[in-house]
């Protein structure tokens, strides 16, 4: 337990005078994230230590450099969990990084995105200024969602220092079904399941089967799965744990192989494109790994009414932003990194 | 915003811009006809608008911005006018832009469980036009009959179902929206996320600041394969907050769990004669939904978490009709209370559950001294006050009154933890006590994001966010226990 | 709300009545939900709550002018909006008084008094309107399509049985019912009499509606006198109900009692003429009528006077539905067909979108007949119907036409 907020302010203050940019590093297992950045490392991970956390309340906080798995395993032990389930990506996850990033995990399209359990949010600004926003009840309306705008800004509008979540019960009993079908039969499986109340919690389409987890109570799941067929799987809790961190086979890379995600509308069928894929949050993304030109793959997404990134290997992001937007999302980071201080990427 | 000398003038010229624009049906400029125009749902407080437009297309609407922001007028955006913070106010000399004429469905694609609309589609509506297609759309405020789809992003909406199925944040998946200088933006879309910065999340609960909304895409969800209500009576309000946490800490998240008192339970029983035990001290709604057989064990285990913490009597809707009946009550407390007296004020607090039962009984106190009965009516679930205070506008002094209680309640709910809004949003009602909530650092910073959408400060200027000076005025007014808030300001 | 009442309001009956309305107002806006001049024209100014907010100006001294007479002329006074409000604002008695004051206030141009004037001229004694009505029934071969569909051809009355049980009702024939469709009534009273009912009927002419809801108060006052006066010897005779086929009227007709509360001469007869007056469907629902359904498609058009003034919704559609005919659902019930008594001739753009919709949503499931509850509806729906249009009484009584 340490809080090292007054210690990193003031790193923060002097790069701001001197115009300096700051790497911010909590554990450092998302670094493949993104592109490389400049400037002088200022390491989170030492701010940490949990903060508050009443189970009956369903809330907790927690300083950013706190291991994620810290976090998880508090939690555990009383029940509950981050509804989300984020991927780790790596042992030394932190709470900050986890958010700065803003991946889910295969719960997402049943009950949110990291984004959706933020409830508050305490950050320095690329000014230096400690800030809170939002706070420990899920209902704020009082100022803009600034604590809501740090989740997948990979840091480059504020140094978060404490992170307030909400978190769920853990669900009383799960189980995974397995079924034998190509990728189109999958998406639009899903998307009749999708339309009933049934206890779906994840879905995952990959090398021609398609695997469901239910969640809920036993009565509820199991009503389900008889109503719904397929194979029960074993021993499925290692296969979303492994599809999450992405240690699955699937997410192997041979040299020059690319892994692109792709965000696109849930009922959109297969795309036409080189590589091998897995469909999952009920459609609603699309892993590639694929030798395919960076074009081609954002044209097929952009086509489809969604969007493409560049997850793992060597390559230039594209902007999908549209010029009005693009200038938007520049202003915003201005008014929060004035100096432009905050993860400043290689050029 | 300081007001204008030479107004008439550039009335003139704004009418004359604004005539070429649109058809003379979607200009008001007649006092006798702007006057209904001068308030939303919060009555105490009222302002003439300058012009009124109701335009017909997203055209026009982009139209009147670019005029206005040409001309230097401010606009305020409009919905149903239901919200409860004055969000809609207009200003004296700047433009009320009413979006209820775009009004149309877009579309419902059940294949991607989502629908397009235009902002000004009531909620309600948008679940019955699902309907048809087993969908429904979940934020459900209580004013859904009426309110907007634009306004439930303006003010990030919860309602009933936000305890399980979130706030209008958490089912809006894109906007189109016009800035005041009359770009439009596209964010997000049927995706499950958009690149970039997450600006939905910054556009829900802008309360009009960041751009005008012209068109919404939100997720829909299925409808539950069965939903049960269950109502359950107390002697005693704190045993009804105590059972709330129980059910909460057995695991269980019910769709919805909200609690009336018995003021409120007496005013709506009035309207909808659904049956609520006028003697209780406090009821408890609590909602299951999901597969039919979860539902009956969750009915089961909840009807024993309510007994053993203390009810008075348990009764699980026989029907669908007295599902709806037992909600309809309840949706439409705040304004059945016009049966007890002939103004309400409304307030919005949250607090962190485990305070209930004190702030409730704190409350009760307040009333007291203020001698103003206030009636109770909460989402249990997250601890989302409405506090409604019964008066007289037409007893002098009363309105003075019933502010300062509202004043002192809201104070109450930020020393136990809470926030000053949950879902009505800030608008001009608690604008004061966003000084108290934010230093000056943080108002700053809420400046300067919205002068990234807007640097004009043209859309609905004076709500939301206080200026700074607002602030130094306020703390010079209320000096407490020898130290002057925002220290920092410098005081004129 | 608050409210400041003009001081020349705050000593008149009519000021502190309306004012008493208004105070129950607490402008939460769930009216705008359900009226349709604001579903189709997104105005606040043609909602209800804004049409208060225009009267509570007017009432306050502000100045009012054709803006205030325009909105309030497009009210459909369809009550929806009582039905959906909390706070219990009797809206049609403050639109009643807000309308009056308006027409002492703003002039209409002459074309405008002139077609109100005729309208109440022609509507409010029946035989002027049977002559008429006659008369245009000669020409009716001549005019062009578009008026012929205005005129509606004859229909025979079929027989009125003889009184010969204890029992009375009395069955006020109305304005304009007679020579439209005369089977209603003398359904009812074969239905009746087949129970041990003997109906009376009693020529009456307007019920008052028309001129209350043209702004001409003391013209209806008189009206409702005279219907009285004709009423009364019947009630005295121990008639147990005063039977309006027409919900419309029946709503006008429980208001007798609260308009005619400070005239002396009338208030205890008007209270007990108000308590006496019922709906067809409040007599038939507990007698045990033939199964004449035989399951046949049909699609009920509940009068808004039925829902909101009588506040008798389902009742008529579950005595069909026992008698055995297939009630096929009808969307967006509650939206006016815009017939709305004299609305259909003084807003007939308003009025026609209103009766487009209207028929579509009876029509969706292609019913063979629509049936009703109220005269106004019936000859409205009529115009542009492509089945025939009925009273439900006469679903009962004889085989549909």
């Amino acid at each position: 337990m340490a809080d090292c907020a007054i210690r990193l302010q003031e790193a923060v203050k002097a790069a701001y005078a001197a115009g300096a940019p700051l790497n911010i590093v909590g554990g450092g297992s998302k670094a493949f994230c993104g592109d490389a950045r400049v400037g002088e490392r200022l390491d989170v991970g030492v701010h940490r230590g949990i903060v508050s956390y009443e189970p009956s309340e369903l809330v907790l906080t927690a300083r950013a450099g706190t291991p994620l798995q810290e976090i998880e395993d508090l939690l555990a032990s009383h029940g509950q969990m981050l509804g989300c389930e984020p991927p780790h990506f790596g042992a030394a996850a932190t709470l900050g990084g986890t958010v700065a990033c803003g991946f889910s995990g295969p719960r997402r399209p049943y009950v949110g995105s990291l984004r959706d359990f933020v409830l508050g949010a305490r950050i320095i600004n690329g000014k230096g200024e400690i800030l809170s926003f939002g706070g420990q009840v899920m209902k704020n309306v009082a100022g803009f969602d600034v604590s809501r705008l740090m989740v997948g800004a990979q840091g480059t509008l504020g140094v978060l220092l404490e992170v307030s979540l909400k978190v769920l019960p853990l669900p009383a009993y799960e189980l995974t079904l397995r079924y034998s079908c190509e990728e189109l039969g999958a998406i639009f499986r899903c998307a009749e399941w999708a339309g009933k109340s049934l206890p779906v919690s994840a879905t995952a389409w990959l090398d021609g089967a398609l695997y469901v987890r239910l969640s809920g109570s036993q009565v509820a799941v199991k009503a389900a799965a008889q109503s719904m067929g397929g194979e029960i799987l074993l021993q499925e809790e290692d296969f979303w744990l492994c599809l999450r961190e992405q240690t699955h086979a699937f997410f192997h890379l041979e040299s020059a192989q690319r892994l692109w995600r792709l965000s696109v509308p849930p009922g959109t069928p297969p795309l036409d494109l080189e590589g091998r894929t897995c469909v999952e949050l009920g459609g609603g993304q699309r892993w590639l790994v694929s030798n395919a030109t960076s074009d081609s793959i954002h044209d097929a997404a952009l086509g489809a009414g969604g969007y493409a990134t560049l997850f793992r290997g060597a390559g230039q992001e594209r902007n999908r932003l549209s010029p009005g937007v693009a200038a938007l999302q520049q202003r915003i980071k201005h008014a929060l990194d004035p100096a432009g201080i905050l993860n400043v990427r290689e050029q | 915003m300081v007001l204008i000398n030479n107004w008439p003038d550039l009335r003139q010229e704004l009418l004359e811009g604004l005539h070429r624009l649109l058809p003379a049906a979607s200009v008001i400029s007649k006092r006798e006809a702007l006057r209904p125009y001068e308030c939303d749902g919060l009555t105490a407080y009222r302002q003439l608008p300058g012009v009124v437009c109701l335009p017909y297309t997203v055209e026009q609407v982009q139209a009147v911005l670019r005029l206005c922001h040409q001309l230097n007028v401010p606009v305020v955006p409009r919905g149903a006018g239901t919200g409860l913070s004055g969000g809609a106010l207009p200003h004296e000399q700047g433009v009320l832009l009413g979006l209820a004429r775009l009004d149309r469905i877009i579309e419902i694609d059940s294949l991607n469980r989502c629908a397009v609309v235009q902002p000004g589609v009531r909620n309600l509506a948008l679940s019955e036009a699902a309907k048809p297609y087993g969908f429904y759309y979940a934020p459900d405020p209580s004013s859904q009959i009426a309110c907007t789809i634009g306004g439930n992003v303006a003010e990030n909406s919860g309602g009933v179902h936000c305890l399980k199925y979130g706030l209008t944040v958490h089912n809006v998946i894109g906007l189109k929206i016009l800035t005041m200088q009359g770009e439009l933006l596209e964010i997000g879309g049927k995706t499950l996320d958009a690149p970039g910065y997450d600006l939905l999340a910054v556009l829900c609960g802008s309360e009009g600041l960041l751009g005008v909304v012209v068109e919404v895409a939100v997720r829909l969800l299925p409808l539950p394969e069965r939903a049960q209500v269950v109502l359950a009576a107390f002697d005693d309000v704190a045993l009804a907050g105590e059972a709330v946490g129980r059910i909460l800490s057995a695991g269980i998240i019910p769709a919805g769990m909200e609690m009336m008192d018995n003021l409120a339970i007496r005013a709506t029983e009035d309207f909808v004669h659904a049956g609520y035990p006028v003697e209780a001290a406090a009821i408890l709604l609590v909602e299951l939904d999901g597969e039919n057989r979860e539902v009956s064990e969750q009915i089961f285990q909840v009807r024993q978490l309510l007994l053993t913490a203390g009810a008075t009597e348990v009764h699980t809707a026989r029907d669908e009709a007295e599902r709806l009946l037992f909600w309809k009550g309840r949706k439409a407390a705040f304004p059945a209370v016009g049966r007890l007296a002939p103004d309400y004020y409304c307030m919005d607090g949250t607090i962190p559950r485990r305070r209930l039962s004190e702030v409730l009984a704190r409350i009760a106190e307040l009333s007291r001294e203020y001698d103003l009965p206030v009636a109770n009516v909460f989402h249990a679930g997250d601890g989302n006050l409405h506090p409604l205070i019964l008066y007289d506008a037409n007893q002098p002094g009363e309105l003075a009154r019933t502010e300062a209680l509202g004043g002192r309640i809201l104070q109450l709910c930020i020393e136990v933890g809470g926030t000053i809004t949950g879902e009505h949003g800030v608008g001009v009602e608690k604008i004061d006590q966003m000084c108290v909530q934010f230093h000056s650092a943080e108002l700053a910073q809420f400046h300067a994001l919205r002068a990234a959408f807007d640097p004009s400060g043209l859309l609905n200027p004076g709500k939301a966010v206080p200026t700074l000076h607002r602030c130094a005025e306020f703390g010079r007014m209320h000096v407490h226990a020898g130290q002057l808030p925002h220290p920092e300001l410098e005081r004129f | 709300m608050q409210t400041r009442l003009a001081p020349e309001f705050q000593n008149s009956a009519e000021g502190r009545e309306a004012d008493a309305i208004l105070r129950s107002c607490v402008h939460c806006g769930f009216c705008t939900a359900v009226c349709p001049t604001y579903n189709l024209l997104g105005d606040e100014l043609d909602s209800p709550r804004g049409r208060i907010y225009l009267i509570k100006g007017l009432l306050e001294g502000a100045e009012v002018g054709v803006e205030t007479q325009r909105h309030l002329d497009r009210c459909l006074t369809c009550r929806a909006c009582e039905t959906a409000c909390p706070s219990g604002v009797q809206f049609a008695r403050l639109a009643d008084i807000g309308r009056a004051e308006v027409e002492k206030r703003v002039p209409r141009p002459l074309p405008q008094r002139m077609t109100r004037y005729l309208l109440r001229w022609v509507i409010t004694s029946t035989p002027r309107f049977s002559i008429l009505l006659g008369a245009g029934r000669l020409l009716r071969p001549l005019l062009p399509q578009r008026l012929q569909r205005l005129v509606p051809i004859a229909k025979s009355a079929g027989a009125w049985p003889a009184p010969r049980h204890a029992r009375r009702v009395l069955v006020p024939a109305g304005c304009v019912q007679p020579a439209l469709e005369p089977g209603i009534d003398s359904a009812l009273a074969r239905l009746l009499d087949r129970h041990g009912i003997s109906a009376v009927h009693i020529a009456s002419g307007c019920c008052g509606a028309v001129s209350q809801h043209l702004a001409a108060p003391d013209e209806a006052l008189q009206r409702m006198r005279a219907n009285i006066d004709a009423w009364w010897p019947h009630v005295e005779n121990g008639a147990e109900a005063i039977v309006e086929t027409s919900s419309a009227c029946g709503v006008m007709v429980r208001e007798y009692g609260h308009l005619l509360r400070r005239d002396s001469d009338y208030a205890e007869k008007a209270a007990r003429i108000s308590a006496l007056c019922r709906d067809p469907a409040e007599l038939l629902a507990a007698l045990p009528l033939a199964p004449l359904g035989k399951g046949r498609r049909i699609a009920f058009q509940a009068p808004c006077s039925l829902q909101n003034g009588l506040r008798l919704e389902g009742r008529v559609e579950g005595i069909l539905h026992g008698v055995g005919f297939e009630l096929l659902p009808v969307e967006e019930p509650a939206m006016c067909c815009g017939s709305a008594g004299t609305y259909s001739v003084l807003q007939p753009a308003l009025s026609s979108a209103l009766l487009t919709r209207k028929l579509g949503n009876l029509g969706k499931y292609t019913p063979e007949l629509i049936a009703t509850a109220n005269i106004g509806c019936l000859a409205y729906l009529q115009r542009g119907s492509k089945v025939p249009v009925v009273h439900w009484l006469e679903l009962l009584e004889a085989p549909p036409r």
